[in-house]
């Protein structure tokens, strides 16, 4: 059977950019000593992201830019509802 | 003979039959938003409640204290109607839609086909299926046809046939007309309640005192009614939608969205070159309810920028924040020569060489290998919700 041309509906999602993607980070105190065993060997910057508060699942992150020993300049956060880290462009 | 099928309060029926637990209750339509608060049509349970279609919602709750309200839903109530347009052109039927809820066709073929008037009718109500509670009449002409379904029980057909048509339409009351409420009230205070003490009177008396609409109406009151019935081409629609992650409500974002669905509209191999007439964009609103806004193009095209140019000031009506975006091309040409440009313009070149590139990674990695940046809230202090990427198709 021939379908309905009416019928041949396309719908794609649309999906966000720049998703945070899981890391493993050791710490010393509270600051990246290691990301992904990569050690760590300058701390840039460090900031507080406390948003959506307002709603049922509000975002409270730690982040930290960090220079790699590879020479990589990478962005991690530390997510405060579940403690795990993550990394994602700025 | 002329067929009417109607479904009367399609608009309410159409969301009530995606929640069943709502059966038996007292249910309305709640007002548009941004319009007056009056009640839209409203279940059986809720008349037994008291209230009526068109009361203030203050009142109506006032009323009935456990009165539900199911949001409107203009764009689910037209695809729910053109679903049921085509299961009946699925049937063998020729269809004139007038409004969703409201259709008439020629029984002519079908009664061969069917092996009678009676068996075409049933074929009709069949197609349509018994959760719609639709009812159909069929009279030597339309108004008939439309006033033997409007007394037609759920599920049934009434036939009348060409000679009883008087005696038919001589006791019912005014409402069935095509008639303004002050014209009917008019009448009402005039001693005239019913089509019969209507047609009585002399016509030219009629239409001097009601004037254009009430010489109409006291035409149709005698049974001298249109009997032609105009089928709608079955329409070629091509649709797309695009899902936000999270509801939108910034303007920039709606347009360019509605870029990305022209585009892959336009990019869809079965529109074959051929150009639109009609549009239609619609859109789920948050919170429930949705929202629709057709056009008809003045000429038929298939150039991005005049279709966005045409569909974007719709785009600002939009009452609440979207979670999906969907557009629709209707009627398409039947032909696809155009008078193209005698020099290219500029650019042109390396834009078909970007498209063949596109379409090459798209072959290697997958459909939605290619996609274009949509900036959704670029102020966000969390970067994931900057931005989407939307698939695109050209």
């Amino acid at each position: 059977m021939v379908p309905h041309p009416g019928e041949q509906g396309h719908s794609r999602s649309a999906r966000r950019l720049n998703e945070p993607r899981p890391v493993q980070v050791v710490c010393e105190g509270r600051v990246p000593a290691a990301v992904d065993r990569v050690p760590v060997i300058a701390h840039r910057d460090e900031w507080h992201v406390a948003d959506r508060w307002w709603t049922e699942e509000p975002v409270r992150r730690n982040y930290f830019e960090v220079v790699l020993e590879t020479g990589r300049n990478v962005v991690v956060f530390r997510d405060e509802a579940s403690g795990s880290w993550f990394r994602q462009a700025s | 003979m002329v067929a009417c099928l109607t479904i009367p309060a399609f608009a309410l029926r159409a969301p009530l039959l995606r929640r069943p637990e709502l059966a038996g209750r007292p249910v309305a339509l709640a007002p548009a938003p941004g319009e007056q608060a009056l009640l839209g049509s409203c279940t059986g349970a809720a008349e037994r409640a008291g209230v009526r279609p068109g009361m203030r919602l203050s009142e109506a709750l006032a009323t009935c204290p456990g009165l539900e309200l199911v949001e409107q839903d203009p764009a689910g109530v037209e695809q729910e109607w053109e679903a049921v347009l085509r299961r009946l052109e699925g049937a063998g039927f020729a269809v004139e839609a007038v409004e969703p809820g409201c259709v008439y066709f020629q029984t002519r073929g079908m009664e061969r086909l069917a092996g009678g008037l009676g068996q075409a009718l049933r074929r009709a109500l069949d197609a349509v299926g018994p959760e719609w509670g639709a009812r159909v009449g069929a009279a030597s002409q339309r108004f008939a046809a439309l006033a033997a379904a409007t007394v037609a029980p759920a599920g049934r057909a009434l036939v009348i046939d060409d000679g009883e048509t008087h005696l038919f339409l001589e006791p019912l009351p005014l409402d069935v007309l095509p008639l303004s409420p002050e014209r009917r009230e008019e009448l009402s205070e005039l001693g005239v309640k019913r089509l019969g003490e209507l047609a009585r009177l002399p016509g030219t008396a009629v239409a001097d005192r009601l004037g254009a609409d009430g010489a109409e109406a006291w035409r149709l009151a005698r049974g001298e009614g249109d009997t032609s019935v105009a089928p709608r081409r079955p329409p070629a629609e091509l649709v797309e939608t695009l899902t936000f992650p999270e509801p939108v409500a910034n303007e920039l974002t709606l347009a360019r969205a509605l870029a990305a669905l022209i585009e892959r509209l336009l990019a869809r191999p079965e529109r074959a070159g051929r150009a639109p007439r009609q549009l239609a964009v619609s859109a789920k609103l948050v919170g429930g309810g949705s929202w629709r806004r057709s056009l008809t193009l003045r000429e038929p095209t298939a150039e991005p920028d005049r279709l966005r140019l045409a569909l974007a000031p719709k785009l600002s009506e939009l009452p609440a924040p979207t979670a999906e975006l969907r557009l629709e091309l209707g009627e398409l040409t039947e032909s696809v020569g155009t008078q193209t440009e005698l020099v290219r313009p500029r650019g042109s070149r390396l834009r078909e060489r970007l498209r063949g590139g596109l379409r090459q990674a798209r072959a290697a990695v997958g459909m939605d290998a290619v996609c274009t940046v949509v900036e959704v809230a670029p102020w966000s202090r969390i970067p994931e919700s900057r931005a989407i990427l939307v698939p695109r198709d050209d």
